[in-house]
């Protein structure tokens, strides 16, 4: 768990850092994140040329490991910016109608959109193999 | 000699008041409210059978607010213990690295179809949403906000004040499009024809991120896969093209 926890929160420095360097006015925790997944892949080809495990090295397993623990907990992290909807009830009373149907309306078209497109291009790679 | 004692500084008796005020202004109850009402979501979520209408964040967030406004707690005295579980929030998401590289496998055969269905169905889906802000009039934050609605809230907390939006707002609005499309995306499926697994699931996480992943874990194995792939790219999509775009 603490060297799982170490990792996650050396990469998420390293995002900030990174952000920060080139001024890229990207959250440091998606760079972070970003940046472990290719740490990740990087470990998972180095790992297969020299014919050792891809999992546990015991640094990462752990990292698996914490990960495993953190996540579930993950929607809970978000509650207290959440809350801060407190703030803008008026914004909410003003907006919140036309919200809502611009987010239903958006949604009634995007997900159709996007499964179809999904859908039609695995058909079309398909056909192609056959 | 009686004097003396009515003068006293310490009066005698129990001390209602001040001892409710020590725990009003703790940094603590902030913490202690959050985790109740969150562990009563989980219990809630769990009884109606993962409803997604009774998403443990929307009830924790609900719970909360109501008990603030009943105990008349100002959000920056309640955020004072809170932002503790905020800050936990930027490691968890570097954690989310683990389960995208897990999924990976999954997109061996697919990665174009999928690329594709993430940049232009995600970029459809949001496009139109902010054209109608646009066309409603809403306001500059709501709309700067509303970029952030198809990518999971985490990121939507961490990326909307980059973009100029405010970050509860976006946080509610990704909530709203995760449970109401979690609700209707299985039987959008059905009305448009959508079978491939990996297609509803795709869509599923584009759309309504870690709700919809959820959902679509429920619909099968690599629904839920695709899902998860699809909320984690898009938030990265959208995090490295919208500050340049908005």
């Amino acid at each position: 768990m603490l060297s799982g926890l170490i990792i996650l929160c050396g990469f998420y420095l390293l995002g900030e850092f990174v952000a920060t360097l080139f001024q890229w006015p990207i959250p440091g925790s998606i760079l972070g994140m970003l940046l472990l997944f290719v740490a990740l892949v990087g470990w998972g080809l180095f790992a297969k040329t020299r014919l050792i495990s891809a999992e546990p090295t015991t640094q990462a397993g752990a990292l698996h490991q914490t990960a495993k623990q953190l996540l579930p907990y993950l929607p809970l992290f978000i509650v207290p910016a959440s809350v801060g909807i407190l703030n803008y009830g008026e914004l909410l009373q003003r907006e919140g109608i036309a919200l809502l149907c611009i987010l239903v309306v958006s949604l009634f078209v995007g997900i159709p959109v996007c499964g179809w497109i999904m859908q039609r291009l695995i058909q079309m790679k398909e056909a192609r193999h056959d | 000699m009686t004097d003396s004692l009515l003068q006293s500084p310490v009066p005698m008796g129990l001390q209602w008041s001040a001892a409710w005020d020590s725990v009003i202004n703790s940094g603590y109850l902030g913490l202690f409210i959050t985790l109740l009402s969150f562990q009563l979501g989980l219990k809630l979520f769990a009884l109606s059978k993962r409803n997604p209408l009774l998403h443990p964040v929307l009830v924790s967030v609900l719970a909360t607010c109501a008990v603030l406004l009943s105990l008349n707690i100002s959000f920056a005295q309640y955020y004072q213990g809170a932002q503790f579980l905020s800050l936990l929030l930027g490691p968890v998401i570097v954690a989310l690295a683990v389960p995208l590289y897990e999924n990976l496998k999954a997109l061996r055969q697919y990665w174009l179809p999928f690329l594709l269905a993430n940049v232009l169905g995600g970029a459809a889906t949001i496009g139109i949403a902010v054209a109608l802000s646009h066309t409603f009039g809403l306001s500059t934050e709501t709309t700067a906000s509303m970029w952030t609605k198809s990518i999971t809230t985490a990121f939507a907390i961490e990326l909307a004040p980059e973009l100029g939006g405010i970050a509860a707002v976006a946080a509610a609005i990704v909530m709203v499009t995760g449970i109401v499309g979690a609700v209707i995306g299985p039987w959008l499926f059905r009305l448009t024809g959508i079978e491939h697994s990996a297609a509803q699931g795709t869509a599923l996480g584009i759309c309504a991120h870690a709700v919809g992943t959820a959902r679509a874990l429920e619909l099968g194995s690599q629904q839920g896969a695709f899902a998860a792939l699809s909320m984690s790219v898009m938030g990265i999509l959208c995090a490295f093209v919208l500050p340049w775009l908005v």
